[in-house]
C-alpha cells in the first residue's frame, strides 16, 4: 500500500509521520510515532483501551484511520504531564487506586481529562458516561469516579485561586 | 506495627507513576533492534486429522525469517503445565478451535499474515465430541487416541449421606448449569523473545507464573535453563488466564530459528478463541434437613467439561469439591468429581477454581432450602454457618471462623435486610424487587500437602535505599505494593525508597504463581523475615552508637527513633555504617508456608486451610416484560484478615464483585459445535461504567492465626464468588422463580417468569 505523509501536531509538537492509508491512529502512534502509552485492547473500539483526544474530542484511536487525523491536534497519555509534573487528575488516578493492572488507565485517563476539558464540576453520572465507553476488569469504575471528583475539586480551586 | 504510616494505609502503587504517564511498557510495547513479528495458524476446525501440512510457499516469501511446525521443535512438544498432552504445535491432530499447527515470524504484520496464507494444510473433518454426557458413555470415541474421555472421576465421601437423607425431614434437588466464561484482561496473551549476546534465550511475558514459563521454554527449546531468562513487565491482568503458558513459548521457539527478536501478541479474538476459561459444570445436588433448618446431608454429583486437554481439570474439580458444601456445618457430604474431555473450548483457572461454581450451587440450594422451610435467608445461614473451632467435612479446623456470621450480620446491617420488606416490592406493574444474599468461603494458599513457597532479596545500600527482588508476578493484583509496605515498614523507611525489582529469573528468586490468593502470604513471610535481618544489622549499630538498648530503639521514616523521639542518626548514616562494618545488609529469604500441625485429620486432599469469608447482599429490580434484571444495590462485606494495602482490597472486591455481576447476568461464551460464536469484547459482555450499581464495600480486619504476615489473608478470590448466588435469589424473592443455569441472561429470567 502506498505510504502517504501525514503531518499532525501530538501532545504540542509537529509531526510529520508516513502511512499506508489503510492505517489506524492507533497504529501510527504507537509504531511511528513510539507512543506506546496508548494501548489495544481489542482493535475494534470496544475497550476504550485507545481513546486518545482529538481536536478537542476523545476518540477511539484504534477506529480513526490515519489519514483522517491529518491536521489535527492530538493528545495523547504521554501529553498530559507538563515538564514530569503529574496533573491533578494522574496524582488523584495514582492515589485513589483507580487502577490495578493499568491497561485501561491511559485510555480512562483521556476519557475523564476530555471530560474535565469542559466540565469542571461533573456529577457522578457524568463520570460514567465519560467512562462508558471504557472497559476496566481489574477494579471496575468506582476508583475512577473517587479520583475524577478529586481531580476537579482541585481544579477548581486551582482555578478560583487564579482568578483572586 | 501498631501505629505504622505505611501498612494499613492507602499507598500509591510502586509502579502507579509510571501507569499514569504512559510509560509503563507490557509486553505489546516492547521493542528491540531488528524484531519481528510472530504469529500463529489456528485450526479452522474443532476436531479434524492434518493430512497434509506443507510450509514451503510461505518459507520461500521474503521477509519471512521463520516459519515452524512440530518438525521444528527440538525440545518437548507441549505445554507440560499439568500433563504433557497439549501440544505447542499440533501433529497429527487438532482437537479444538485454538490448537495451533504452525508459527511464523516476519518483518511486519502484513509479511507475517501472508506466511499464514500461503501455509498450505490439508485437513480430514472429523466429528467432533461437543456434549460432555455423551462423551463419558461407555464406547465414545476418544478425543485423545488411547485416553478415556473420563480423565478424572473421583468421589469424597465424608459421614453417612445416605442415612442422613433417609432420615431428613425435607429434601431439595436440583440440576444447574454454568457457562463458560472468558477472562477479558485487557492486556491479550503476549510474549517477546530474543537470544541475547551470551546465547541466553530472554523473554518478556505476560504471565503469572515467570520460573515455570522458564522451564517450559527450556524444554521446548531442548536447551538447559540456565541459557533461559522470563522476564515479566506490566501485566495487563490475568485473572487465573496466564497462569498456564501461552504464546511466550511459541515467540521463544521463533526467535531461535529466526536469529532476531519475535513479538507475539495475540490479537481480541485470537486470544479468546484459544486460551483456558472458565469449566463449564453440571451439577446435580441433593440437600437434606432437618424441618428446624439444620444442614443433614449434601450429596453432589458434577460433571466439568474439560475440552480436549487436561490443564488444570483435576485441581478445579478438586476445590470444587473442597467448597461444595459451603461455609457450613454439614458433616455428611458426598461429591462426586467428574471431569469429560470434549473438542469444546480449554479450561483452566479463573479466579475461584471452582469455587464460583460451588457457591452458585450450595448458595441457591440454600435459599431454596429457606423457602421450602419458610425460614428466613439470613437465619438460616447463621443457624448452620461454622465457627472458630468448626471441623469441617474435609477434616479441616476453621482456626478463625468469627468472620463467617459476622460477615452475614454486617452486610445484613448494610443492605436494611430487617427493613427491606417496607420497601417497594411492586415499582410498577411490571416490575419486581428483590433481595438476595450469599455467603461463601475460599482459601488462601496452594494447599496442605503442596509445596507453598517464595523467596524473596532484599538489600539495603549505603544511601538508605532499598532494592526488593521478588519473581512474583504482579498483573495487577498489587503484590508489589503490599511487599514493598512490608519492607519499608520493617525498615522504618519510606515506601519511596524501596524499589522493587519486578520478576527476571536471572534477577529475581522463585516466588512460584501468583496464583491461589497465596503470594501475600508467602511472599509476604519471606519479605519480613529477609527485612528483619537487616533490621537487626541496623539496630545493631544504633545500640552501638547510642549506648541505648534495642528495646528503646525504633526505625521509622528513615530516622532512628530514642524513646520516640528523634535521634540525629538516620537510617542511611546506620546503613552506611553497617555496610562499611559488615553487618549483613543483603539478605535472602524464602518462606515456606507450613501448615500447623494441630489438624491430623484432615482428609480431603490438597485442602486450603486459611479462609476468607465473604457476604454479598444483592438488590435487584427485575423487569418482568423484557426479563432484563438491574442490580440496583450490591452489599460485599469481605474479610481480609490485617489489611495491608487497602488501595488494592478495597479495588479486588469491587473488581471481583464486577466480574461476579458479569457471571450471574450477562457473560457466557456461546460455543456451537466447538466453535465460539462471540469471541470479541462486543459480543462477550462485561460489564461497562453504567452497568453496575455503587458497591457498597465493608472489611472485615480480623488477624489470621495461621502465621500469615501480620495476619493478612490473600483477597484475590473471594470476591468473584457469592455474587451471582446472591445475585440469584435476589430474582428469587423478586419474581417468586428460582433459576439453575448461569448467566441468568434476559431470555432465561423472563422464561422463569413466565413459567
Amino acid at each position: 500500500m502506498a505510504e502517504i505523509d501525514i503531518r499532525m501536531t501530538v501532545n504540542g509538537s509537529v509531526q510529520q509521520l508516513k502511512a499506508g492509508a489503510g492505517r489506524t491512529l492507533l497504529s501510527v502512534l504507537r509504531e511511528e510515532a513510539g507512543l506506546t502509552g496508548t494501548k489495544d485492547g481489542c482493535s475494534s473500539g470496544d475497550c476504550g483501551a485507545c481513546v486518545v483526544i482529538l481536536d478537542g474530542q476523545p476518540v477511539n484511536s484504534c477506529m480513526v484511520l490515519a489519514p483522517q487525523a491529518e491536521g489535527s491536534q492530538i493528545t495523547t497519555v504521554e501529553g498530559l504531564a507538563v515538564d514530569d509534573e503529574l496533573q491533578p487528575l494522574q496524582r488523584a488516578f495514582a492515589e485513589t487506586w483507580a487502577f490495578q493492572c493499568g491497561f485501561c488507565t491511559q485510555g480512562m485517563l483521556m476519557s475523564c481529562h476530555a471530560l474535565l476539558m469542559s466540565n469542571l464540576n461533573p456529577t457522578r453520572e457524568e463520570i460514567l458516561t465519560a467512562i462508558s465507553g471504557n472497559l476496566c476488569r481489574c477494579t471496575a469504575y468506582q476508583g475512577v469516579v473517587k479520583a475524577v471528583e478529586q481531580a476537579a475539586a482541585e481544579m477548581r480551586s486551582q482555578d478560583q485561586n487564579r482568578h483572586e | 506495627m501498631n501505629d505504622s504510616n505505611i501498612v494499613g494505609q492507602w499507598t500509591s502503587a510502586p509502579g502507579a507513576h509510571d501507569i499514569v504517564t504512559g510509560k509503563a511498557r507490557y509486553c505489546p510495547d516492547l521493542r528491540l533492534p531488528g524484531m519481528l513479528i510472530g504469529k500463529l495458524l489456528y485450526s479452522p476446525h474443532a476436531r479434524a486429522r492434518i493430512r497434509h501440512l506443507d510450509v514451503s510457499k510461505a518459507r520461500a516469501i521474503p521477509g519471512v525469517f521463520a516459519v515452524m511446525t512440530h518438525e521444528d521443535i527440538a525440545g518437548e512438544n507441549s505445554y507440560l503445565y499439568a500433563a504433557p498432552d497439549q501440544p505447542l504445535l499440533a501433529v497429527d491432530e487438532v482437537r479444538f478451535q485454538g490448537d495451533a499447527v504452525a508459527a511464523v515470524a516476519a518483518v511486519d504484520e502484513q509479511t507475517a499474515d501472508a506466511a499464514l496464507n500461503a501455509i498450505e494444510v490439508e485437513y480430514e473433518a472429523l466429528e467432533g465430541l461437543f456434549d460432555p454426557l455423551q462423551a463419558m458413555q461407555a464406547g465414545a470415541e476418544q478425543v485423545m487416541s488411547g485416553e478415556e474421555n473420563v480423565m478424572m472421576s473421583r468421589t469424597y465421601r465424608s459421614g453417612d449421606v445416605e442415612a442422613a437423607l433417609a432420615a431428613a425431614d425435607v429434601i431439595v434437588e436440583n440440576t444447574y448449569t454454568t457457562p463458560w466464561a472468558e477472562h477479558a484482561f485487557l492486556e491479550t496473551e503476549g510474549g517477546v523473545a530474543m537470544v541475547d549476546d551470551e546465547g541466553v534465550v530472554t523473554v518478556w511475558s505476560s504471565c503469572q507464573a515467570p520460573h515455570r514459563d522458564r522451564m517450559q521454554i527450556a524444554r521446548a527449546l531442548a536447551v538447559p535453563e540456565s541459557m533461559v531468562r522470563v522476564i515479566t513487565p506490566y501485566i495487563g491482568g490475568a485473572f487465573g488466564g496466564k497462569d498456564e503458558a501461552h504464546v511466550q513459548i511459541h515467540a521463544a521457539l521463533l526467535a531461535c530459528a529466526a536469529g532476531r527478536p519475535v513479538s507475539l501478541v495475540r490479537g481480541r479474538r485470537e486470544s479468546i478463541l484459544t486460551h483456558v476459561k472458565r469449566h463449564p459444570f453440571i451439577v446435580e445436588c441433593t440437600t437434606a434437613a432437618s424441618s428446624d433448618g439444620r444442614l443433614l446431608a449434601v450429596k453432589v454429583r458434577a460433571i466439568a467439561d474439560a475440552g480436549p486437554y487436561t490443564n488444570a481439570t483435576h485441581e478445579v474439580l478438586n476445590k470444587f469439591g473442597e467448597f461444595i458444601g459451603g461455609p457450613y456445618q454439614v458433616q455428611n457430604l458426598e461429591v462426586e468429581q467428574i471431569g469429560v474431555r470434549t473438542n469444546n473450548p480449554i479450561t483452566g483457572a479463573f479466579r475461584g477454581f471452582g469455587a464460583p461454581q460451588a457457591a452458585f450451587v450450595y448458595e441457591s440450594q440454600m435459599d431454596d432450602l429457606a423457602r421450602k422451610l419458610d425460614i428466613d435467608p439470613l437465619q438460616i445461614r447463621l443457624l448452620n454457618g461454622v465457627d472458630t473451632g468448626t471441623r469441617m467435612y474435609t477434616g479441616v479446623v476453621v482456626r478463625e471462623g468469627s468472620t463467617m456470621k459476622e460477615s452475614l450480620r454486617k452486610a445484613a446491617e448494610m443492605i436494611g435486610w430487617e427493613k427491606r420488606n417496607q420497601s417497594e416490592r411492586r415499582p410498577a406493574s411490571h416490575l419486581r424487587r428483590g433481595w438476595g444474599m450469599a455467603t461463601i468461603l475460599k482459601g488462601s494458599g496452594l494447599g496442605r500437602g503442596l509445596a507453598d513457597h517464595a523467596g524473596v532479596v532484599l538489600e539495603m545500600h549505603r544511601d538508605g535505599s532499598v532494592a526488593l527482588r521478588s519473581g512474583a508476578a504482579d498483573m495487577g493484583q498489587g503484590i508489589v505494593t503490599v511487599m514493598a509496605q512490608l519492607a519499608a515498614e520493617k525498615l522504618g523507611v519510606d515506601i519511596s525508597s524501596v524499589r522493587v525489582v519486578r520478576a527476571d529469573t536471572a534477577r529475581t528468586p522463585d516466588a512460584g504463581a501468583s496464583c491461589a490468593s497465596r503470594q501475600v502470604i508467602v511472599s509476604g513471610n519471606a519479605v519480613l523475615e529477609a527485612a528483619e535481618t537487616i533490621r537487626e544489622s541496623l539496630m545493631t549499630i544504633a545500640a552501638g552508637k547510642t549506648k541505648i538498648s534495642k528495646d528503646r530503639l525504633e526505625l521509622k521514616g528513615g530516622k532512628l527513633l530514642v524513646d520516640g523521639e528523634p535521634h540525629a542518626l538516620s537510617v542511611a548514616d546506620l546503613a552506611l555504617r553497617a555496610i562499611a562494618w559488615g553487618y549483613p545488609m543483603h539478605a535472602e529469604s524464602r518462606c515456606h508456608f507450613e501448615y500447623p500441625d494441630d489438624v491430623p485429620e484432615v482428609t480431603y486432599k490438597y485442602s486450603q486451610e486459611i479462609f476468607q469469608f465473604c457476604t454479598h447482599i444483592a438488590q435487584v429490580l427485575v423487569d418482568c416484560e423484557t426479563g432484563q434484571v438491574t442490580v440496583e444495590r450490591l452489599v460485599a462485606v469481605h474479610d481480609a484478615g490485617k489489611m495491608i494495602n487497602p488501595g488494592g482490597v478495597y479495588g479486588q472486591i469491587e473488581g471481583g464483585c464486577a466480574q461476579g455481576i458479569g457471571y450471574a447476568l450477562t457473560e457466557e461464551l456461546v460455543v456451537q459445535d466447538g466453535h465460539t460464536q462471540n469471541a470479541s469484547l462486543e459480543n462477550y459482555v462485561i460489564p461497562m461504567a453504567l452497568d453496575l450499581p455503587e458497591l457498597e464495600m465493608g472489611v472485615l480486619e480480623v488477624p489470621e492465626p495461621s502465621g500469615t504476615p501480620l495476619g493478612a489473608k490473600g483477597i484475590a478470590e473471594s470476591p468473584i464468588i457469592p455474587t451471582a448466588p446472591a445475585i440469584r435469589n435476589a430474582i428469587l424473592d423478586a419474581i417468586g422463580k428460582p433459576l439453575y443455569q448461569l448467566p441468568m441472561n434476559a431470555e432465561r429470567v423472563l422464561a422463569a417468569v413466565e413459567s
